[in-house]
């Protein structure tokens, strides 16, 4: 049963905590300014085909004074050389206009091609970089600007290629939709590829950036991760969703798709802050887990605290004031992740079932 | 200067008065006249005398895209109408069910190229062979077909370097995957530019873009940037 203390608008509220509220509020403000930057130095740089998507704190609604600016410019349709020059054009105009690029890694500030993202999932083509932009687009990408047809296309089509694979989407008895198995394995896959990729960023990089990687795999980067689950299990719990289940074989699927797809246009935060209110978790656990959060935003929009994590390497983490802060605020929001996924009765069955083996 | 407005149905459908209201002020000395559908010709034909068109140093009309060829020569008669105004006359290739018929337009009928859609007129080799039926016509070069048929432009290269000497027009938009005229965006911008020093400097541009009023003005400089032969970015085969 619900905690009676558990409210919508106690989730809410949730988001309206200062540090959140302001991140949000300046997000917007940003997506805007790149469009209206894009705009006037490139005219209309997207078109039918092709999409602006952010992705990162910028997507999560989580922007910080020294963000990266993680971008793509997306391409569903036919093979044109002149991507590459938009995509060099926008790059240009973003560095001028004082944006901090991307990391080095390549997955982005350049060109994506639908294909590979929707055909890719799986066997020996799927790479690294493949399976981050395709998890990203799904669970915090944003696009800007008016023409997003192709970023919407790419988006749709990738949930019904995960939902293909799952022959048997309800349950036997046909009375609610199953966990969509494929997408969840592959959003595991992605946060077990993230764990292991920070211990070879670690190598590569002489442990260069480490104090700042780690807390984003504590903080943003399990956020991700957490979000990705519940969108997965609302499959199951979403008491709306199956209680339009018909007998109509293509709109059992359909409406599973619109289904993932109004969940994954929220944030991870906003995905968070639902599950909460829909399936009865305590205000406690509420507010412990967003404010660890907002104090985790606060701590990388301090530009000293910043300095001090991207400077830190992992042997004098156990000394290091900041991120001795750090360790202790992704403690309560790893505790408050326990009880929404190890001991809240609607979400502990699921997280048994498919969470691990 | 070089003449730059446009369609009215573009704008507005059918409904050619909103379009002329929504041109008004604005930096335009073209205007193309559209009855693209066979029922709106009679009407416009009708108005013809009755539309202030002072604003605009060039002026020309749009048949209907597709024509019953039980009505063909009914059209045929209200496009005389036309003709005696001087007014280049715009027609699709696949319009015509008797192609010869319309050699009584003379030197005022315009031959578009065409979409992907249509089941002629895309190609350099299609429309020689519709010049070669009607020698005396002339041609509008539909650039944002051109596109849509080959991205590359390299068949835009072979219509311009075979049929420049004719353009009388240039029709100048964004034609999406689904035929319809969007904005230009500046992928199209960049591929028009590919191709522009083949365009001549002096035909007038009627755009086709389905843009509000407030964007009438942008969509025109973002034409003019996309066909300003000073502005070419790579050369497509030539």
């Amino acid at each position: 049963m619900p905690d009676a203390k558990s409210t919508a608008s106690a989730s809410s509220n949730l988001l309206a905590l200062d540090p959140l509220r302001e991140a949000r509020q300046v997000s917007i403000t940003v997506r805007e300014d790149l469009d209206a930057l894009l705009s006037t130095k490139s005219g209309k740089y997207a078109s039918e085909d092709t999409s602006l998507v952010v992705f990162g704190s910028l997507a999560r609604e989580e922007w910080t004074s020294k963000s990266d600016l993680d971008w793509t410019y997306l391409i569903d349709g036919g093979a044109n050389s002149d991507h590459l020059k938009i995509s060099q054009e926008i790059q240009k105009h973003l560095k001028e206009a004082g944006y901090v690029e991307p990391g080095p890694t390549g997955i982005f500030g350049n060109m994506a091609f639908s294909h590979d993202i929707i055909h890719q999932i799986g066997g020996q083509f799927d790479t690294n970089k493949n399976t981050t932009q395709r998890i990203l687009l799904l669970l915090e990408s944003s696009p800007i600007g008016r023409r997003t047809e192709a970023y919407e296309r790419v988006i749709r089509a990738v949930i019904n290629r995960y939902l293909e694979e799952d022959v048997h989407p309800l349950t036997r008895d046909c009375k609610s939709y199953r966990v969509p198995r494929f997408l969840l394995n592959d959003i595991v896959r992605f946060w077990r590829t993230m764990a292991v990729d920070f211990a070879s960023k670690q190598r590569d990089r002489a442990g260069e950036g480490w104090g700042l990687r780690n807390a984003k795999l504590r903080m943003s980067r399990k956020l991700i991760f957490a979000s990705g689950l519940l969108v997965c299990f609302s499959a199951t719990l979403d008491t709306d969703l199956n209680g339009q289940i018909s007998t109509d074989k293509d709109a059992i699927k359909l409406k599973l798709v619109n289904h993932i797809r109004d969940r994954v246009r929220m944030t991870p935060l906003e995905i968070l802050a639902k599950s909460i209110e829909l399936y009865g978790v305590p205000d406690t656990t509420g507010k412990q887990l967003f404010g660890a959060y907002a104090e985790f935003l606060d701590l990388l929009n301090d530009q000293e605290s910043r300095n001090a994590l991207k400077g830190l390497h992992a042997s004098d983490s156990r000394t290091n004031a900041t991120f001795r802060r750090v360790r202790d605020m992704s403690r309560v929001f790893e505790n408050a992740l326990d009880h929404i996924f190890f001991v809240n009765p609607r979400v502990a069955p699921l997280t048994r079932k498919y969470g691990v083996f | 200067m070089r003449y730059v407005g446009f369609s009215t149905g573009a704008l507005a459908l059918g409904d050619f008065q909103a379009a002329l209201q929504m041109l008004a002020g604005k930096n335009c000395s073209a205007v193309e006249l559209s009855a693209l559908r066979q029922e709106e010709l009679g009407p416009l034909v009708a108005q013809l005398d009755h539309l202030d068109l002072s604003n605009f140093r060039y002026v020309s009309f749009h048949a209907p895209s597709a024509i019953e060829p039980v009505f063909e020569a009914d059209v045929l008669r209200l496009l005389e109408q036309v003709a005696l105004r001087e007014w280049p006359i715009i027609v699709h290739p696949d319009a015509m069910s008797h192609p010869r018929e319309w050699a009584r337009l003379g030197q005022h009928l315009c031959i578009e190229n065409m979409d992907k859609r249509k089941p002629i007129g895309q190609t350099a080799s299609d429309l020689d062979c519709i010049f070669e039926t009607l020698p005396n016509a002339f041609f509008c070069f539909d650039i944002g077909h051109a596109r849509q048929v080959d991205p590359t432009m390299s068949e835009a290269s072979a219509i311009l370097q075979s049929f420049r000497d004719r353009i009388r027009q240039l029709h100048v938009s964004e034609v999406n995957t689904q035929s319809k005229h969007d904005c230009l965006s500046l992928e199209s911008i960049i591929a028009f530019q590919r191709v522009s020093h083949l365009v001549p400097v002096d035909a007038p541009i009627i755009l086709e873009s389905r843009v509000e009023e407030s964007e009438i003005n942008e969509e025109i400089q973002s034409a003019l940037a996309a066909l300003d032969p000073a502005t070419q970015l790579a050369v497509a085969g030539d």
